[in-house]
């Protein structure tokens, strides 16, 4: 899935998700489920904490 | 690099800020001891016209060359942390400016910038400072993250 599809499927920007991606930001919990559930996973599955 | 829309439209702000208001604040700070009175009013009314127009058509170029972005919730965590940053460095400047005017008063003949002419200015100039701390601060963090 490109950056821009899952962008566009969560609403925020391209840039957004590449930042989340490069882990320059992190993302509000709206956001991160948002994120998950476009991948039908659960939460820990996508992100981790360190 | 690649910018963004949004960094795009930061650098063009900025630019036009720095431009428009650096020359008008270097000719106003260059004549300060000619001119002790407050400058004229249409004179202040021209420059921020000229900044509201180039402005415009520099965004408007813009957004036509590039797919305009719907704001989210990183630009709006950008934009408050950085307006915080430029409220910071205001709140000092107008801190420095009122220790100048404490100093003015208590001190006669102190060569403080305390004319008409020189509060004007310097308030105008720790507004664009402010601006282009919160623009700097903007760009910082689109970059490096936050």
């Amino acid at each position: 899935m490109s950056q821009q599809t899952l962008a566009d499927k969560v609403g925020v920007t391209r840039q957004t998700i590449f930042a989340i991606e490069k882990d320059k930001y992190s993302p509000s919990l709206e956001v991160a489920f948002k994120i998950s559930n476009v991948f039908k996973a659960p939460l820990e599955e996508v992100f981790n904490y360190e | 690099m690649d910018y963004s829309f949004k960094e795009k439209s930061i650098i063009a702000s900025l630019g036009v800020t720095l431009l428009i208001f650096g020359w008008y604040l270097y000719g106003a700070f260059s004549n300060l001891s000619l001119n002790p009175e407050l400058p004229g009013f249409v004179e202040v009314i021209i420059l921020i016209v000229w900044v509201a127009v180039l402005e415009i058509l520099i965004q408007g170029i813009l957004a036509k060359r590039n797919k305009s972005q719907l704001e989210d919730e990183r630009d709006r965590l950008i934009v408050k942390t950085s307006y915080r940053y430029g409220y910071w460095f205001l709140s000092a400047c107008i801190w420095f400016l009122m220790i100048q005017i404490l100093l003015d008063a208590w001190f006669d003949h102190l060569p403080v910038l305390t004319t008409p002419n020189a509060m004007f200015h310097l308030l105008l100039l720790f507004f664009v400072l402010a601006e282009v701390t919160n623009f700097i601060t903007q760009l910082y963090y689109y970059r490096k993250g936050i």
